[in-house]
């Protein structure tokens, strides 16, 4: 069955997105952003992006703004009012409905929506690389039976087979997963770059009803693009004496700025806004260099953000409801990314709104979702489920070794070889361990079993993997199995993972508060477990050079490993490391004796070979195919 | 007779289940397929995007540092200092040589490609009379397009 894509189709821009492997997913355009401008050339088939790039050249051809004007009559007073502000010809059309006039040309509404809708249509099937026939498009909450109707007939003459119609804050809502609960009242704030919603929702048995809807339809990004500009003109001024506004070229650097210190403040408290050489009079260039501060701004657009405070009361009275009555508030629209926005929508409701999703492409990402659910997409897939804690087993001196890592989805599968800690060791055990923490003791124990009868062999020689299997249902298998022997144990651990959200969330908590110092224990027992590996290198190279290395050399040697070992649980980190590099540069005199007397021989080069093994997982820990030590038993 | 009837009933529900079971195991076909399906595509356009991905990352850079090109420019519009020059003279060169292009605008006719027009000014129709800020492509992909002033009778 053919993808069913979910189109935001905006009044100043549109996004669309659809359903792949379980979430819903933004579809870039052509050129390459995530949302096409609501701008057409209509007899020339230009749209988005170059459309508004000729905008200036081509006032009267070029449409904006149609969601403005879908599905309405041309007596409409909100037509009148804008018809003469517009660049473009709006006429009557047939049946008393609002048209533009293009080169001559009457184009209905829908027409020009068609166009846009057939760029994103053409761009998806690119993006896709297969035909794209189905769609869900979404329209504002308080959008009539003719609006609605328009905008399907858009749909139908893009090509698209149009599913359903949804509205904007419903989709909001599903991409917060709201149409799960039961019963709730939901609130959707939505400013955008040029109209301001509120919308007031209930839901009951996964059927959104809309209760209320208020706003402001020229209230928006621009105008607060616009406060900035303003104060920045005046600042100049002040400073400089002279005035630029008329200055086509510098205020046109000027918006830009302005734009980009408004985005850059919403993460900084500070930015400074500079523009080089932005004029010049008779004593030379000038330039602006202006600081704002967030509080500032804030100042700044304070009397905008009021003006969204009256329609949100409006939305509640009409609902009938009281402030205490919502239990969820959704935020919609690039501008709600402003601090002082999201603070004002708080203390009005008194309570955290939802705002972790791109707020510019939650509408079109609920509409993916919307596409999803219909093409059976969405419930079969959304049940995987993912470990909520990291899964790993205990290794030498304590430290936890992670397998699968937390938010991996399951079913999953992952394999690491380990070896043993102590020549001669026959048997190791398997401490499967759940949680963040750097140390075993730390985390919580699942479960041990032990696996034995392995062949003794010198220290890091076995090679035992350790698989870990957690299938759909969240049961996790742990296998251990000797390579040389084939022989194998393991353990079943029943909803190992099914911990309450709180303890995951506790769990969480505690390894972030304690990430410094559980880094410095392991790189502690780090240190040891390599200082100690080192001193049995150390050993076992002297031992096989026998008599071709010189006395003082060996004896040099087996001091170093001594100092290390009397002090491997005493000494400081600093001097455990020190001591390790010591004789580390000792060990290389062993190679270079062998090599001066009679060259490279087999047994020594593998000597040298694990000492630089050993290196090399220190230096990159995501190299999981080197043997790591496992923990030591009796 | 009345054992019949049972046996009857029993094979129906039998039957019914078959049914179910069927119905179940296409959909689950499906939906499996479909996810299977998903994924390969999804491997194909990482692949895809790996490779754009250098290209990107290239673009981004060279275009967060173009302003200060645009202000070294502006610079050199109000002195006369042979240092300077040569310092534009050689960024110029490298970024020619990291396939960076200036947007041919100056005297041509607008290209909304590659263009953005600022304003319109008295002039021969539809041709670039100014630049105010310089346009530019990466290996023919547009970088910035040229804001620009448009000629208008």
């Amino acid at each position: 069955m053919s993808k069913i894509i979910g189109i935001d189709l905006g009044t100043t821009n549109s996004c669309m997105s659809v359903m792949e492997g379980g979430s819903a997913k933004v579809i870039p355009n052509a050129e390459g952003s995530n949302t096409t401008p609501s701008i057409v050339v209509p007899d020339q088939n230009i749209v988005g992006i170059p459309a508004k790039r000729q905008q200036v050249v081509n006032p009267k051809n070029t449409v904006f703004s149609i969601k403005r004007l879908v599905g309405r009559r041309y007596d409409d007073p909100d037509i009148q009012k804008v018809k003469d502000s517009y660049p473009y010809e709006i006429v009557e059309g047939k049946n008393g409905l609002a048209c533009v006039e293009v080169e001559g040309k009457v184009y209905t509404p829908q027409e020009i929506s068609a166009k846009i809708l057939s760029k994103m249509k053409a761009d998806a099937e690119a993006f896709l690389g297969e035909k794209v026939t189905k769609a869900i498009i979404t329209v504002p909450a308080y959008f009539n039976d003719s609006q609605r109707t328009a905008t399907k007939e858009a749909g139908q003459i893009a090509g698209f087979e149009v599913d359903r119609i949804i509205n904007e804050p419903t989709a909001s809502s599903l991409a917060y997963g709201l149409d799960k609960k039961k019963n709730e009242k939901i609130v959707v704030y939505d400013l955008g770059g040029g109209t301001f919603d509120v919308s007031i929702l209930e839901i009951g048995d996964g059927v959104f009803e809309v209760k209320a809807t208020n706003g402001d339809t020229y209230l928006g990004g621009d105008d607060f693009d616009q406060k900035v500009i303003n104060w920045l003109l005046e600042e100049f001024k002040k400073e400089n004496g002279v005035d630029i506004s008329k200055d086509r070229q510098a205020m046109q650097r000027l918006k830009d700025a302005a734009e980009k210190a408004k985005i850059e403040l919403s993460s900084t408290m500070e930015t400074e806004i500079n523009i080089p050489f932005i004029t010049a009079d008779s004593s030379g260039p000038k330039h602006l260099n202006i600081k704002l501060t967030r509080s500032k701004l804030e100042q700044l657009v304070d009397e905008l953000i009021q003006r969204t405070i009256p329609p949100m009361e409006n939305a509640l009275k009409d609902s009938g409801l009281k402030k205490e009555d919502i239990d969820e508030i959704v935020l919609v629209g690039g501008m709600t990314r402003m601090p002082k926005v999201t603070q004002t929508v708080k203390d009005f409701f008194g309570k955290e709104p939802n705002k972790s999703i791109n707020p510019d492409e939650v509408v079109a990402l609920g509409a993916g979702i919307q596409g999803g659910v219909l093409s059976g997409d969405v419930k079969d897939v959304l049940l995987l489920d993912v470990t909520p804690l990291t899964l790993g087993i205990e290794t030498l001196g304590g430290v936890s070794t992670p397998l699968i890592n937390r938010n991996t989805t399951i079913p999953t599968q992952k394999s690491q070889v380990f070896s043993t800690a102590a020549d001669n060791q026959t048997s190791v055990e398997i401490n499967v361990l759940q949680g963040e923490r750097e140390m075993a003791a730390d985390n919580k124990s699942l479960g041990r079993f032990m696996l034995d009868g392995i062949a003794p062999a010198p220290r890091g020689l076995p090679q035992i993997e350790v698989t870990f299997d957690i299938d759909a249902s969240g049961i996790l298998n742990v296998t251990a199995k000797d390579k040389a022997t084939g022989k194998e144990q393991k353990i079943t651990i029943q909803g190992g993972t099914g911990l309450s959200k709180e303890e995951v969330e506790k769990m969480v908590k505690e390894s972030e508060l304690h990430a410094d110092e559980d880094k410095k224990k392991k790189e502690e027992v780090e240190t040891r477990n390599i200082a100690d590996g080192l001193c049995y290198t150390a050993e076992k190279s002297l031992k096989d050079a026998g008599d071709k290395v010189p006395e003082d050399v060996k004896k040099d040697i087996e001091e170093k490993v001594k100092s290390i070992r009397d002090g491997l649980q005493t000494d400081s980190n600093d001097v455990l490391k020190q001591k390790t590099q010591e004789l580390s540069s000792a060990l290389q005199k062993i190679g270079e004796h062998l090599y001066k007397q009679s060259g490279p021989e087999s047994t020594n080069s593998s000597a040298e070979n694990k000492d630089g093994s050993e290196d090399q997982k220190k230096d990159s820990e995501e190299d999981k195919n080197d043997p790591v030590e496992g923990e030591i038993v009796e | 007779m009345k054992e019949d009837k049972s046996m009857k009933k029993s094979r129906d529900s039998i039957d019914m289940q078959i049914k179910e079971l069927e119905t179940k195991i296409v959909s689950l076909e499906n939906n499996w397929k479909r996810a299977v399906a998903d994924y390969k595509n999804l491997e194909k356009r990482t692949a895809e995007e790996k490779t754009n991905y250098m290209h990107f990352t290239k673009s981004q850079v060279i275009k967060e540092f173009l302003p200060f090109f645009d202000n070294l420019e502006r610079l050199e519009n109000h002195t006369n200092d042979e240092g300077l020059k040569l310092v534009i003279k050689d960024l110029k060169n490298t970024l020619k040589n990291m396939g960076v292009e200036e947007v041919d605008a100056l005297g041509k006719d607008f290209d909304h490609n590659t263009m953005e027009a600022m304003e319109l000014k008295k002039g021969e129709k539809n041709k670039v009379l100014e630049i105010y800020q310089k346009g530019y492509l990466l290996n023919g992909n547009l970088l910035r397009p040229a804001k620009v002033v448009v000629g208008q009778e």
